[in-house]
């Protein structure tokens, strides 16, 4: 599973899944998952932007997960539409996008990336 | 001068698989395997593009630039506004389709009447020249065919265009129906919440989010999963998903041409007459139509019902029959003092 930085990696096992979750409460880094489906057009529509974000921030861990490949993680983390992406820090669900929403997704990966000793203003 | 056409055109296309052996996994999903470079291609022929998008295990709901585009594995809803050329999407439809295996077995276009018909593109230049271009585009399967203008005797003579071709192979079900609403002279207060903010830094999708909310918008379906969008400096769209039923809302509200649609399709629920009064009081519109459209014939009366209440008057009906659709059904509603 060791993936180049900057790119959004595909988790295919449960196994893999947890080492990715496990490295990013580790590391303390923002992990985005994108919940996805072969079947799903608006899925396609928004790859290659989660593509370019994963590219520009090196600091982010992004993830992909089939919820067909995966049915018991999207089934345990409610996933009824597609894409859903949901963003875990340090182990905890800090955020949940669901559509193909570029700036809505943008600014969830923007406000949670952002260092834990900077206070958040409106 | 004219300003920003809110009427929007609607084409349905129904579908059937040819080959049964390929009832194998890929073709299930028929018309949702399109790639997007494929999808784009049908929309850039229609002049306009997706902003957002979601999907469930029923169809792919896309938020366009002008309006909305709905993906099933044999159907396909495109509703666009403004001056889009929206029949030049079935070419490259039904050439796409072809090289899945899917056959065109049905077909319906519907719409208003254009607040400014003399800005529309050909075919768009009147209902005949509609009519002449989509029967030179649906193959000669598709026999059975009517054409109709339905009209009202409302103040504004509002008039509900229909075009149906069948090759009588593909029925409506009897469950599904069609609501078709179509609202003109939005209360202006309640209009200017679809105004992008002054000095608001946010954009697009976020912008939308607030408009759903302060709208009231939100709660019409509360259960639904909604992507909006507010456009600039003014507009809004949205696809609200909800399992199997979809609906849709799109507003154009500058004063002296505001419009705002609200569509629904899905399996008949009892909530209806609820949903219809809560979008009247999203607008408080001086008129209002509604059409339905369903196998059944009982969908239209609870429109009555539901809109009275709220202040609009109910001042024509027509019904009409089309092969292989069902009923449509054609509403007109001002209020009291119009």
């Amino acid at each position: 599973m060791a993936a180049e930085e900057g790119q959004v990696i595909s988790c295919h096992t449960v196994e893999e899944w947890t080492a990715v979750l496990e490295k990013g409460n580790e590391s303390k880094k923002l992990v985005v998952v994108d919940f996805t489906a072969t079947w799903c057009g608006p899925c396609r529509f928004i790859a290659p932007i989660l593509a370019d974000m994963a590219k520009k921030m090196p600091d982010v861990i992004f993830v992909k997960i089939d919820v067909d490949e995966l049915k018991s993680v999207a089934e345990d983390w409610a996933v009824e539409a597609m894409p859903t992406f949901v963003f875990i820090k340090e182990g905890n669900i800090v955020d949940r996008v669901v559509g193909a929403k570029k700036e809505e997704l943008q600014m969830a990966v923007t406000k949670h990336s952002a260092p834990a000793t900077v206070t958040a203003t409106a | 001068m004219a300003g920003f056409e809110g009427f929007e055109k609607r084409l349905e296309l129904n579908f059937s698989g040819d080959d049964p052996a390929a009832v194998a996994e890929g073709q299930d999903l028929g018309l949702r395997r399109l790639s997007f470079e494929s999808l784009e291609k049908v929309l850039r022929a229609v002049q306009c593009t997706v902003v957002s998008a979601v999907a469930n295990h029923y169809f792919d709901a896309y938020v366009l630039s002008e309006s909305s585009l709905f993906v099933y594995p044999t159907k396909i809803i495109i509703k666009t506004c403004g001056t889009t050329q929206l029949l030049k999407s079935i070419r490259p439809l039904l050439s796409y389709a072809a090289e899945m295996g899917l056959i065109l077995c049905g077909c319906r276009y519907t719409r208003g009447s254009f607040i400014f018909p003399n800005s529309q593109p050909y075919p768009h230049t009147s209902f005949r020249d509609e009519v002449n271009y989509l029967e030179s585009k649906l193959p000669n399967t598709l026999i059975y065919r009517k054409a109709t203008v339905m009209d009202s005797t409302d103040s504004d003579h509002h008039q509900w265009h229909v075009f149906t071709a069948s090759d009588g192979t593909h029925f409506m079900s009897d469950e599904f129906y069609t609501v078709e609403v179509c609202m003109t002279e939005l209360d202006p207060v309640l209009a200017g919440k679809f105004f992008r903010r002054l000095n608001c830094k946010y954009s697009g999708d976020i912008d939308g989010k607030e408009m759903t909310e302060i709208t009231g918008i939100g709660d019409i379906i509360p259960n639904a999963i909604i992507c909006d969008y507010g456009f600039d400096p003014c507009g809004y769209s949205m696809n609200g998903v909800d399992v199997d039923r979809y609906s849709t809302i799109h507003v154009t509200p500058e004063e002296g041409f505001s419009y705002a649609s609200f569509e629904m399709v899905g399996p008949g629920f009892d909530g209806l007459g609820e949903v219809l009064k809560k979008v009247a009081k999203v607008f408080r519109p001086g008129t209002l139509s509604v059409a339905t459209t369903s196998a059944g014939r009982e969908v239209w009366t609870r429109v009555k019902s539901a809109l009275e209440p709220t202040g609009l008057k109910c001042r024509s009906v027509a019904a009409d029959e089309f092969p292989a659709v069902g009923s449509v059904v054609f509403q007109t509603f001002t209020t009291r003092r119009n």
